[in-house]
């Protein structure tokens, strides 16, 4: 299986940098990428969407509370509850996951999104090298991590 | 006209209603939620929707299956896809089993406004 080149990493890069700009019109700044090589703490909340078809593996964005509740609260939500939380990486994830699809072909598949909350979330679905972008949105610090190969 | 919402994420179903419920679609009023295409099926056999946003990646479910549903049941319903799947082949798949319009996501307010009146314009 091949890994991803520069450009495929550029796409999710842009595609964070673009939906936060979209949604909250507040452009995150991208802290750093790279490839993980041991172990990755994530934060709180964090959305997996698993990929299929023409790549396997997944993508999680893992972001804490406070940045969560602010990007809800800024589209008017009134629910702020661990619970809305969840939904709301999920649909993050999810939105990576589908826009990827643009660059990547229709023939990549994904999933539904899985939500969990906890740190460790990005520890125990990865496996051992993936690709680690930080952020930050108005002074909070997040991570997309994806952890994908072209299926040959 | 009544709208139907379908989409998994509560973050969106609430942020669609709320564009619609502040006025910024006129004629359009909320009829329903749905969290994925069975129970749009079952809350559109009640409601009646003339117009339906939907999400294709759901569980149960999924838009391009509901889509194709809908339209037995009622081809005169409105269809706007809004989903993160902003390829175009997914886009023309949607199209070419009758859906009226498509919104990528991440969207703007005044994106979807635009497209709900544009598909709602449509009937």
């Amino acid at each position: 299986m091949a890994r991803l080149n520069d450009t495929d990493l550029k796409l999710f890069i842009d595609s964070i940098r673009n939906y936060l700009k979209v949604t909250t019109r507040q452009e995150p700044q991208i802290t750093s990428a790279f490839l993980g090589t041991g172990q990755i703490e994530g934060f709180e909340f964090n959305g997996l969407v698993t990929f299929s078809g023409s790549h396997n593996g997944n993508i999680i964005v893992s972001m804490p509370d406070k940045l969560v509740r602010e990007i809800l609260l800024l589209q008017h939500e009134t629910d702020l509850g661990d619970s809305n939380l969840l939904d709301a990486v999920g649909e993050i994830a999810n939105t990576l996951a589908g826009n990827a699809r643009k660059a990547l072909g229709a023939e990549l598949q994904i999933s539904v999104p899985v939500k969990t909350q906890g740190s460790d979330a990005i520890q125990t679905r990865v496996r051992k090298h993936p690709y680690v972008i930080t952020l930050r949105w108005n002074h909070y610090e997040a991570m997309v991590c994806v952890d994908m190969d072209r299926a040959d | 006209m009544r709208l139907l919402i379908v989409d998994d994420s509560n973050m969106i179903r609430t942020r669609i209603s709320r564009v619609v419920q502040s006025g910024g679609i006129k004629g359009v009023v909320l009829a329903g939620l749905a969290r994925n295409g069975a129970e749009a099926l079952r809350i559109a056999r009640a409601v009646r929707p003339d117009v339906v946003t939907m999400d294709l990646t759901m569980p149960e479910m999924d838009g391009i299956e509901c889509i194709a549903a809908l339209l037995k049941f009622d081809p005169s319903i409105s269809i706007l896809v809004v989903s993160a799947l902003s390829d175009k082949s997914t886009a023309i798949k949607a199209l070419k089993l009758g859906a009226r319009g498509f919104v990528a996501k991440p969207f703007t307010d005044e994106e979807l406004q635009i497209a709900l009146l544009d598909v709602a314009d449509g009937r």
